[in-house]
């Protein structure tokens, strides 16, 4: 039949047919075991028959739906699947009770196993297994054919028992070595996978990396060996100026040159053909002049002590000796001191006067030339002030003496990083940041430049500009020049200090100065060029106080 | 402030996490290749020098440019309570004139590097970032594209990092969130605070193992 019971053979070989008779000799013992159990049989035979009839029924069911292309009642599919399934589960349970000891029968049949399920239970082994059982066994029981069958029994559980303990030794190690593969996850103390030397190798270059994350190690690449690569990438391309290798290196003497063609701005394009042409001139040196326009209203303030007599900047140098240190910086200097003589040469007279003047007492690093340039942003704003303080800032430049003009020289760097600093906080351009620190000319010039964009400032500098009782307060506040993120209170507070004639209040200014020279349009000039003209300008006076506010830097 | 483990996993294996983390995750990866630019300020602008990092992200079709500070970590009793690290961090999106802003401002290029991965973002008690890159390093300046000037720093591993925003109020809990997160990933890597150094799992071969063939199914 084929129902969900099969039935096997027990420890002893015994089939189980009803179809099939007996062996005499066991029919007897079956019969003793199993009298209830073959009443149970029966019912349970009947009940599975009975069972095949109602599912082979409902397959016709299926058929006909089928056939007939209906829409079956699922209602009553589903109720007739659930007592199919009710009925089956009391047989199968009622089969576990009577025939746990010889019985095995299938969890699951469906259709894949159905027609191979009853040679599988088949407990008859196959012919050519059969014979290699039995040549096995007799391999076993070779040694013991001799001895009493008790002696035997005793051997063969000896061998079982000894067998045994292997099995449970080996399960003991697999499942030890299993907790510890899968249970601890300790990193480099538990290395049971990998091998010291590929565990140590990869140890090693995980804090390789480790390191170049966090820290940069193993990356940085000496300022010799840097070389650009050919092709800069397209998010770098309109970024950075062409060979820009040398922004990244605190030398100087590259930015110069470099970075006046990529200057984005007009203002600070014009700045720098005008540093470029007035660049020889404030330099003092043997250098060819600029020969721009309106160059004789320089002329009209002072006598000029350079040779070049056509040049706008001539009557304004009043440099000593230039220095060696400066003439290093001269080449790079030299462009920025075209630009402002040109853009110099394109403000109002009065305030080419002025400028000319500032000039005149502007450090030979040649930053107050860039600064000068920024003037040009001024445009109208700044010329209604140079009207107001022209007079008094002409008279104050000249009283100041060289003596000041080495400590302007320091001082314009300090303004003008902290300037740009304020600025920079305040989101202005750049360009703007121009700061003629030298004298009170250049204050004035430096607080009109700063007023551009902060029309704020102007208003304050011009207060300051014409009262004298500020220049204590000056005095305090440039004390702080040293701080970066200095207000546009305390830059004009600063710039007015520089005024004040006092050799003493150079120390702000210099702070000042060399602040504010950062933020110059051409900042990356000046900035560069600050650092190795500061250490010089340290070296070639003894002037006291220049060391001192050095140090205060 | 920021929260912030860090690991190393060998690159064999990073297809498993990948699958791992999209499971837990339950959102897209995210493709990450960044160019990192790590200045350093000169002695203009202080006494102390202090690094600035430039990202470009080179993913989207306009690179994207990003400033980013990382300040110091949290010291102290409460620090080692932890298992993450907790540290300032202050990011803000710039324009394609940071570089040139900062070079004027007189910070020089310390170190740069290229980082190419896959990252995902997702909330599970905190707003998590998962990022596995592996890290290259330029023989020659700012070359990211040409593949013979990029070698990798450490060829075979690759970084993995989990951060979460933090603020001095809700530390604790978000230091939890990423903590809890970080123990599913046990079986794969081992993740700490960046500056203990760990090596990989034992286990990792055998996780990856099981993740890889996940999507074969057997028929019972």
């Amino acid at each position: 039949m084929d129902g969900p019971m099969a039935v096997g053979h027990g420890q002893q070989p015994q089939q189980q047919q009803d179809q099939q008779q007996q062996p005499p000799v066991k029919v007897v013992e079956r019969l003793n075991t199993a009298v209830q159990q073959q009443l149970n049989l029966e019912s349970v035979k009947t009940r599975a028959i009975s069972l095949f009839k109602a599912i082979s029924r409902i397959l016709e069911e299926f058929e006909v739906l089928s056939r007939n292309n209906s829409v079956p009642k699922w209602h009553d599919v589903s109720s007739s699947f659930s007592m199919v399934n009710l009925e089956l589960f009391n047989i199968v349970e009622d089969i576990k009770k009577v025939s746990k000891a010889f019985v095995v029968h299938p969890k699951n049949v469906n259709a894949e196993n159905a027609a191979i399920l009853p040679v599988m239970i088949s407990s008859k082994l196959l012919p050519e297994i059969e014979a290699d059982d039995n040549a096995k066994r007799e391999q076993l029981l070779y040694a013991m054919q001799n001895l009493p069958v008790s002696a035997q029994i005793e051997k063969l559980k000896a061998r079982i028992d000894m067998i045994g303990a292997a099995c449970e030794s080996a399960e003991k190690v697999i499942a030890d070595t299993r907790k510890t593969y899968f249970g601890t996850r300790q990193g480099p103390t538990n290395i049971l996978t990998l091998d010291k030397a590929q565990a140590a190798k990869i140890q090693e270059q995980g804090n390789a990396l480790r390191n170049a994350v966090n820290h940069g190690q193993g990356l940085r690449i000496p300022m010799e060996q840097r070389q650009m690569t050919s092709a800069l990438p397209a998010h770098l391309a309109d970024v950075l100026p062409i060979a820009d290798s040398t922004q990244t290196i605190s030398d100087s003497s590259g930015m110069y040159m470099k970075n006046t063609p990529p200057v984005s701005s007009n203002i600070v394009n014009n700045q720098a053909t005008l540093m470029q042409a007035s660049g020889s001139q404030l330099m003092g040196r043997a250098a060819a002049s600029p020969g721009g326009t309106g160059a004789s209203s320089f002329d009209n303030t002072t006598a000029s002590p350079l040779p070049y007599a056509n040049s706008p900047r001539s009557a304004a140098n009043m440099m000593n000796t230039p220095s060696p240190q400066q003439q290093t910086q001269q080449q790079h200097q030299q462009q920025q001191q075209q630009q402002r003589q040109k853009f110099i040469q394109q403000l109002p007279q009065h305030q080419q006067q002025m400028l000319a003047q500032q000039i005149r007492q502007s450090p030979m690093t040649g930053l107050g030339q860039n600064q000068l340039s920024q003037l040009h942003d001024l445009q109208g704003q700044a010329q209604n002030k140079y009207q107001l303080h022209g007079q008094s800032q002409m008279q104050f430049s000249q009283s100041l003496g060289s003596q000041q003009f080495q400590g302007r020289q320091l001082s314009s760097g300090g303004i003008q990083h902290g300037i740009s600093q304020s600025q920079l906080n305040q989101g202005n351009q750049l360009n703007r940041q121009f700061n003629q620190m030298s004298g009170t000319a250049n204050s004035a010039l430096f607080n009109a430049a700063q007023a551009t964009p902060n029309n704020q400032m102007m208003s304050n500098m011009s207060a300051m500009m014409t009262s004298q009782p500020h220049v204590a307060r000056m005095q305090q506040y440039g004390l702080s020049g040293g701080s970066h993120n200095l207000g546009s209170q305390n830059m004009n507070d600063q710039v007015f200090n520089m005024g004040a004639g006092n050799p003493n209040t150079m120390m702000p200014m210099q702070q000042q100065q060399h602040g504010s020279q950062g933020a110059f349009g051409n900042m990356q000039q000046n900035t560069q060029n600050m650092q190795p003209g500061m250490v010089p300008m340290q070296n070639q006076q003894n002037h006291t106080n220049f060391q001192q506010h050095r140090q205060n830097q | 402030m920021e929260c912030v483990v860090q690991g190393i996993i060998e690159t064999q294996h990073v297809e498993a996490l990948e699958i791992l983390l999209l499971g837990l995750c339950g959102v897209p990866k995210e493709n990450i290749r960044v160019h990192e630019l790590c200045l350093k300020s000169g002695p203009n602008l202080g006494s102390e020098a202090s690094e600035i990092r430039i990202l470009c992200d080179l993913m989207q079709p306009e690179p994207a440019w990003t400033v980013r500070h990382v300040g110091g970590s949290m010291r102290g009793a409460g620090a080692d309570q932890i298992s993450v690290l907790l540290r300032t961090m202050v990011e803000s999106k710039a324009s394609k004139n940071v570089l040139r802003l900062f070079y004027l401002l007189g910070y020089k290029l310390d170190h740069e590097l290229l980082r190419v991965g896959f990252a995902f973002h997702f909330q599970r008690g905190a707003q998590i970032t998962v990022s596995v890159s592996s890290y290259s390093k330029m023989l020659k300046l700012h070359a990211t594209e040409s593949n013979d000037d990029n070698v990798p720093v450490s060829p075979g591993i690759q970084m993995v990092e989990v951060t979460a925003p933090a603020s001095a109020e809700n530390y604790t809990e978000v230091a939890a969130a990423v903590s809890s997160f970080c123990e599913y990933l046990a079986p794969l890597l081992h993740l700490s605070k960046p500056g203990l150094s760990t090596g990989v799992v034992p286990t990792a071969a055998a996780a990856a193992a099981s993740l890889m063939s996940f999507s074969g199914s057997t028929n019972m």
